[in-house]
């Protein structure tokens, strides 16, 4: 009976827990009055604003009494309830829309690190609340407040919509757009939080900032050759559903597989199947100690690299692209299937390295797995093992996909055998250079540096400025010699356009043979580092 | 014979075996393996840095072993940690609780974390309320309280679902000498109701009269550990005796004392003195009936038991203070 009860949210403990000290009476009938206070003069501004509309229309028919302000006069009263109500409607769900993604993402991106910080954390971990109930009482849980404003200001904006002239379906398909939405951002937010250790809450704000700015940001991709990709920006629920901007000749749709589909249910998809993910991330890791958190297990790694490059495929529009004068469709993004897997290969290059980071291991499973390796019992593909073979079954599943991806596209965009072969020497360089900077993330693990992959991160950064410099610097004395230095540090010279098939210049394979001397030696460093002795005596 | 041995079933309720825990190069825990039965206090002294805190955060699931097995009531920690949890209340040297709700809604949270059955928590609260004297402030919020009640409330928290185990990380830390006095009575009582309890110091007057057992942590490795008699035998090669009589006999005891061949370092003066002697307790009586027979006035008499403290530095290396 016990377990029962914490079947629905709002009987899971930790729900609970923030409804009684974040929702006490008092509280919630000072939130309930303001909201119907802003509604009121939210409301009062809509109608002054449309009375002035109309009261200028008066006076336009009156100074020029001509048949089209009369027209004009007459339809602005007519309509003057429903237009007034439909801008209170709007200014409604764009207040809500606001207020209710952005707190759900900063109140659960500190939801795990507040824990940290007030030290409560383990004594909550010490429970028998499983990681999904503790996940589910913050996720509903942290944001209560905002809940509960949106959900007194919803009978309003329902009205408003409704007497603005909306079908009560895309009343209701707003709310669900926002909501997916805010669930999305909020799982992001708690991920965030349980990356940061309470003394680095200021950088998990700043990243919560940043999480914003690139949903917000996403509402740009309505006309790239990933429309869909703004399906996950809550500007696109409020703007485009409620503003009929999704109409006309410059309308911007979504298509999944080449076939346009809703905003909705393209929200619905990706904000689903990306919450899965972060669901799935914070399950296997809520509970754990802070430095055993490993955000994906590996198949899991290669099973979201695989989801990431099916999404390309999936959302991709080849003949989306800006429209000249005659609103005709001229390049776009993908014009044809070499720009498709080049596109595709350096996104592989960023999914290769973000999961490169998931799969990290912590320096004591590393050991554990070396010493057992020594004893035959443990083997290169084990779950605690290097990261790089993980890695090398991601870019195989990653090419197979390019393959059936171009293949699936074959009519719109002709394939050729050369854009295979390219894209293979394109995907092995990046993978080698990936692999490269994994390992030497996993280097920096076992050091004594505080936060390692955030500095090896940097030092990576660092890498690559130094590298542009040096290349800048060798473009000065011949061109050769500066792509020459590009293809030896870079990966970036194996994306020239120009090249077809397997004919790259030699230095492109002479980068790749010094890249994996490199990698060679990364991984006899990190081998040194495990056979490190170990001191006796306790830190904790 | 200690009140908490008639619950002894000799069956391990918490057992760690080869328990190892590595942090970057240090080996804070080395093979640990620990027995403890039902019933017993177990001290686990040590200086700071010896792995205390790392043995007992293993031993509740807040760390994952490097290798080794941590079994709590028959459950394994790592295994199965969920169903762990229902028999360890855990307290650790800090008291954090949540400031914005009431004290009796805090042990509700708790209560229902923990899955307790829905109709026995009300009473549970209440009861648990009032074994920690709360009673009054059961409606006020936690931030209203002292600090002092901020612990009897963490002390609360961690009994609430009457855990069979107690898995305490130096819990007197910050608590002053009427709190410290409430709660080694609390765990009395507890221990009387059956628990097991696994506490940490290194304020060895703490545990002094209160342990059934200690164990020496040093360096991650338990230097020595059993009963406190048992440990205390290990220690000692020699009883150390002590004896008062009266008037004016020290050369007759003196004489009797150094004809015994198990007796040594004889330091007597007027009235009052020791001795050293290398036998089992029930050899002194012999000993005793000489010096009475000797018509030694004897006012006292009787072994000076080590304090857990000697028995400590004696068994101490003190490489890791």
């Amino acid at each position: 009976m016990a377990r029962l009860s914490n079947k629905f949210f709002w009987t899971n403990p930790e729900f609970v827990r923030h409804r009684r000290a974040e929702l006490r009476p008092v509280r919630a009938i000072t939130v309930a009055t303001v909201v119907a206070v802003l509604c009121v003069l939210l409301g009062l501004a809509c109608w002054s604003y449309q009375a002035n509309l109309l009261e200028n229309a008066r006076r336009g028919a009156e100074a020029y009494a001509t048949a089209a302000w009369n027209e004009r006069l007459e339809h602005m009263q007519q309509d003057f309830a429903r237009n007034t109500w439909l801008l209170f409607y709007r200014w409604l769900v764009g207040l809500q829309g606001v207020a209710l993604t952005f707190w759900t993402l900063f109140s659960c991106a500190q939801s795990v690190s507040g824990e940290r910080d007030r030290k409560t954390w383990d004594f909550q971990r010490t429970t028998r609340l499983t990681s999904a109930e503790i996940l589910i009482g913050k996720i509903f849980g942290e944001p209560i407040l905002i809940y509960f404003a949106v959900l007194c200001a919803a009978p309003v904006t329902l009205i408003a919509g409704l007497a603005g002239g909306l079908s009560f379906g895309s009343v209701i398909s707003v709310f669900v757009f926002l909501a997916v939405t805010s669930l999305f951002l909020g799982l992001g937010g708690m991920w965030l939080s349980t990356l940061l250790e309470s003394r680095t809450r200021g950088v998990g704000l700043i990243g919560a900032l940043a999480l914003y700015g690139l949903t917000l940001g996403a509402y740009g991709m309505r006309d790239s050759g990933l429309p869909g990709l703004a399906a996950m920006s809550p500007l696109t629920g409020i703007i485009d559903l409620i503003v009929g901007k999704s109409s006309g000749p410059f309308r911007f749709v979504p298509v999944l597989f080449g076939h346009e589909v809703p905003w909705l249910l393209m929200n619905v998809l990706l904000c689903g199947s990306f919450s899965a993910w972060l669901a799935l991330m914070l399950v296997r890791n809520l509970k754990r100690d802070y430095p055993e958190i490993r955000p994906l297990s590996r198949w899991q790694a290669i099973a979201c690299a695989a989801f990431l490059n099916f999404l390309i495929y999936a959302l991709l529009s080849p003949g989306f692209g800006p429209r000249d004068a005659y609103n005709e469709v001229r390049g776009g993004w993908f014009p044809d299937a070499k720009t498709v897997a080049m596109f595709a290969v350096g996104m592989n290059g960023l999914i290769l390295f973000l999961m490169g980071l998931a799969t990290l291991t912590p320096q004591e499973r590393l050991k554990v797995w070396r010493r057992k390796r020594a004893t035959g019992q443990s083997a290169m593909f084990a779950d605690d093992g290097l990261p790089w073979p993980w890695l090398g079954i991601s870019a195989v599943v990653a090419y197979a996909l390019l393959v059936w991806g171009l293949v699936a596209w074959n009519n719109t965009l002709p394939l050729d055998m050369s854009t295979l072969q390219a894209a293979a020497i394109r995907l092995l360089l990046v993978l080698v250079f990936v692999m490269r900077d994994v390992l030497f993330l996993q280097w920096c693990m076992l050091t004594r540096l505080r936060q390692p992959v955030v500095k090896g991160v940097l030092f990576l950064g660092l890498y690559y400025a130094a590298a542009t410099v040096m290349t800048v610097l060798a473009s000065v004395s011949s061109e050769d010699a500066g792509r020459w230095m590009l293809a030896l540090l870079t990966p970036v010279g194996v994306f020239d356009p120009k090249v077809t098939g397997l004919a790259f210049p030699v230095a492109t394979y002479v980068g790749l043979i010094l890249q994996m001397v490199v990698i060679s030696a990364v991984i006899v460093a990190v081998d040194n580092r495990l056979r490190r002795p170990l001191q006796s005596g306790a830190a904790a | 014979m200690c009140p908490g041995r008639r619950f002894h079933a000799y069956k391990p309720v918490i057992e760690l075996a080869a328990l190892r825990k590595e942090y970057d190069n240090v080996l804070a825990v080395d093979d640990l393996n620990l027995n403890i039965p039902q019933g017993e206090i177990f001290g686990l002294i040590g200086p700071n840095g010896a792995g205390k805190t790392t043995t007992i955060r293993m031993a509740c699931g807040l760390l994952a072993p490097t290798l080794g097995r941590a079994m709590i009531a028959g459950v394994d920690v790592a295994q199965d940690p969920e169903k762990a949890q229902q028999h360890i209340g855990y307290l650790s040297d800090f008291f954090a609780v949540y400031e914005d709700l009431k004290v009796w809604e805090y042990l509700d949270y708790f209560a229902h974390a923990y899955k307790m059955p829905e109709a026995d928590i009300p009473a549970r609260v209440t009861e648990v309320i009032s074994q920690v004297n709360l009673d009054v402030k059961r409606d006020a919020m936690i931030r209203g309280l002292s600090r002092g009640m901020k612990q009897r409330l963490g002390i609360a928290r961690a009994i609430i679902h009457r855990p069979k185990v107690m898995l305490l990380d130096e819990p007197a830390s910050g608590l002053d000498p009427k709190a410290r006095l409430e709660l080694r009575n609390l765990l009395l009582s507890l221990r009387d109701q059956g628990a097991t309890i696994l506490i940490s110091s290194h304020i060895l007057t703490e545990l002094e009269g209160f342990c059934t057992s200690i164990g020496i942590m040093e360096k991650g490795r338990m230097v020595r550990s059993g009963s406190i008699a048992e440990v205390t035998a290990a220690a000692a090669t020699t009883r150390l005796v002590r004896m008062t009589w009266a008037g004016d006999s020290l050369a007759m005891a003196q004489e009797k004392l150094r004809s015994d061949a198990r007796v040594s370092e004889v330091n007597l003066a007027a009235g009052v003195g020791t001795f050293r002697f290398s036998g089992a307790e029930e050899d002194l009586a012999p000993v005793l009936a000489s010096l009475v027979a000797a018509n030694l006035q004897l006012t006292s008499f009787g072994e000076v038991k080590q304090t857990v403290e000697e028995l400590y530095m004696k068994l101490s290396t003190h490489e890791v203070m």
